[in-house]
C-alpha cells in the first residue's frame, strides 16, 4: 500500500472525521461546547478501558515479553526531553522554565494518539501487542520528572517554592497516569475473564466513544488555533518536526526491541506525542513561571493534530523501513 | 470579618489551597468559573484550562495577610483576580 493511500485511509476514519469536525465547529464559532464533566468522564472512560484491556493482555502474554519494550519506553521518554531542552532554548529561544516544561510534554506521552495509533494500525492490518498500552503506562511520568528537574536546575532560582514531595506526587499519581497504570494492574489481575466479563462496556463501545470524544478534542484544539499566530512559527515549527525526529528514533528503538511493524509504529507514535493532561498539571504545579499557552498550544493545537493525521501513515512508514533492514 | 475571592486558573487550584493551609485560613468554598478578562475571553473547555473561583471567609488579619500573599506568590505566574470585601458573618467563631 503506497503513503497516500495509507494517509487517505486514516483520514476518513470516523475519529479522525469528528476531529475535523471540532476543528470546525470551533472556527465557525457553532455553540457546541461540551460540559467539562463530560469531557473529564470520556477521558476516564479511554483510560480506564485501554489500560483494563493492556493488562490483561499482559497476563495473556506474560511478562517475559513486555518488559524489555517497556523499559526501552521508559528510557526514551526520560531521554526525550533532554535533547528536547537545549534545543528549545538555544535555537527557538524560549527561556529555561519555557524550554524545560515544553520539553517535558514531548517526553510525556498522549493517550489518545496512542489509541489512535492502534486502531489505525489495526484498520491496515498490522496491529500492535495488545500488550502496548504497558509502554504508554510507563512513558508518562519519566520526563515530567526530567522536566521539572531541567526547569528547577537551570531555571530562575527561589522561583517556585513547591516542595519536592508534591511534584513527585503530581508527576506518579497525576489522574491519568494512575488510572492508567491502576487499569493496567486491575486488567493483569482478571485477566482474560475479567476483560470478557467486562467487554459489552470497555470493548465494544470504544470506537464510538473514541469518535465522541475526538470530537470534543477538535473544538477544544480548534478554539486554540489563533494562539498558534501569537506564538509565532517557532512552536509551529518545533510541535510539526520534533515528532517526526522522535517518531523516527522510537521506530528504530520499536525494532530493536523484536515488536511487530504495528508495535513499532505505534512505539515510534508513542515518542512522537505530545502529553495534554498529565504533563500540564505537574508543569503548573511544579514550574508556575512557564507559560501554559505555549506548551498547550504546542501539544493540543499543533502535535496533535499532526500526529493523528500525518503522523500515523508516517510513522508507519518508519516502522515498514527500520524493520526491513 | 473579610470575604476574599480568589479567581485563578483551575491548574493553580493546589498552589492555593496550600497557601490557605499555611495561612491558616480554614473556611472557604470553590466552584468552577468562566468568563472574560483582561486578555479576553478565558477558553475553559478542559480541567486543564479551566478556572476556579475561591470564596474566603477570614478575619481582617488573615484575610490581609492572604492578600499579600497572592500578590507575591499568585500574581506573577497565574492568570488570577484578588478581591476583598466586608461581611457579616453567623457564627464568626468558625472562621
Amino acid at each position: 500500500m503506497d503513503f497516500l493511500h495509507a494517509i487517505q485511509a486514516n483520514l476518513l476514519s470516523p475519529p479522525i472525521l469528528f476531529f475535523a469536525l471540532g476543528v470546525i465547529a470551533a472556527l465557525v464559532k457553532c455553540d457546541l461546547k461540551f460540559p467539562e464533566t463530560l469531557y473529564v468522564t470520556l477521558t476516564i472512560y479511554l483510560l480506564v478501558a485501554i489500560g483494563f484491556k493492556g493488562g490483561a493482555a499482559i497476563a495473556e502474554a506474560g511478562m517475559a515479553k513486555v518488559w524489555l519494550p517497556a523499559l526501552a519506553a521508559v528510557l526514551l521518554g526520560a531521554l526525550i526531553p533532554l535533547w528536547c531542552y537545549p534545543l528549545l532554548k538555544k535555537v527557538f529561544g524560549f527561556n529555561a522554565a519555557d524550554a524545560a516544561a515544553i520539553a517535558a510534554h514531548y517526553g510525556s506521552v498522549s493517550a489518545v494518539t496512542f489509541i489512535a495509533a492502534s486502531n489505525y494500525l489495526k484498520s491496515l492490518g498490522e496491529p500492535p501487542e495488545a500488550y502496548a498500552s504497558a509502554f504508554l503506562a510507563v512513558m508518562e511520568s519519566p520526563a515530567i520528572l526530567i522536566g521539572v528537574l531541567l526547569g528547577k536546575r537551570f531555571g530562575t532560582p527561589g522561583v517556585s517554592s513547591v516542595p519536592m514531595r508534591e511534584i513527585l506526587h503530581e508527576a506518579l499519581f497525576g489522574r491519568s497516569i494512575f488510572l492508567l497504570l491502576g487499569a493496567l494492574a486491575a486488567g493483569f489481575l482478571a485477566g482474560k475473564p475479567g476483560l470478557e466479563a467486562t467487554a459489552g462496556f470497555f470493548v465494544t463501545p470504544f470506537q464510538g466513544v473514541l469518535t465522541l470524544f475526538l470530537l470534543e478534542l477538535g473544538t477544544v484544539a480548534g478554539r486554540r488555533l489563533a494562539d498558534i499566530r501569537q506564538s509565532g512559527p517557532r512552536l509551529l515549527i518545533f510541535g510539526t518536526i520534533m515528532p517526526v525526529i522522535h517518531g523516527f528514533i522510537g521506530t528504530g528503538i520499536g525494532a530493536a526491541c523484536g515488536l511487530s511493524i504495528g508495535g513499532t509504529a505505534l512505539m515510534g507514535t508513542l515518542a512522537a506525542s505530545a502529553s495534554y493532561i498529565a504533563a500540564p498539571a505537574a508543569m503548573r504545579l511544579s514550574l508556575p513561571e512557564a507559560n501554559p499557552s505555549l506548551y498547550l498550544t504546542a501539544s493540543l493545537a499543533i502535535t496533535f493534530p499532526f500526529n493523528i493525521t500525518l503522523g500515523l501513515p508516517l510513522y508507519l512508514g518508519f516502522a515498514r523501513w527500520w524493520i526491513s533492514l | 470579618m473579610k470575604l476574599v475571592t480568589i479567581v485563578i486558573e483551575e491548574l493553580a487550584r493546589s498552589t492555593v489551597e496550600r497557601a490557605l493551609q499555611k495561612i491558616g485560613v480554614h473556611g472557604y468554598t470553590v466552584f468552577p468559573v468562566e468568563g472574560s478578562g483582561a486578555k479576553g475571553q478565558r477558553i475553559g473547555d478542559t480541567p486543564e484550562s479551566g478556572n476556579l473561583q475561591f470564596q474566603i471567609i477570614a478575619p481582617e488579619d488573615r484575610a490581609t495577610e492572604l492578600m499579600e500573599h497572592a500578590r507575591k506568590e499568585l500574581f506573577p505566574h497565574f492568570a488570577v483576580i484578588v478581591y476583598e470585601t466586608d461581611v457579616r458573618v453567623l457564627r464568626p467563631e468558625k472562621f
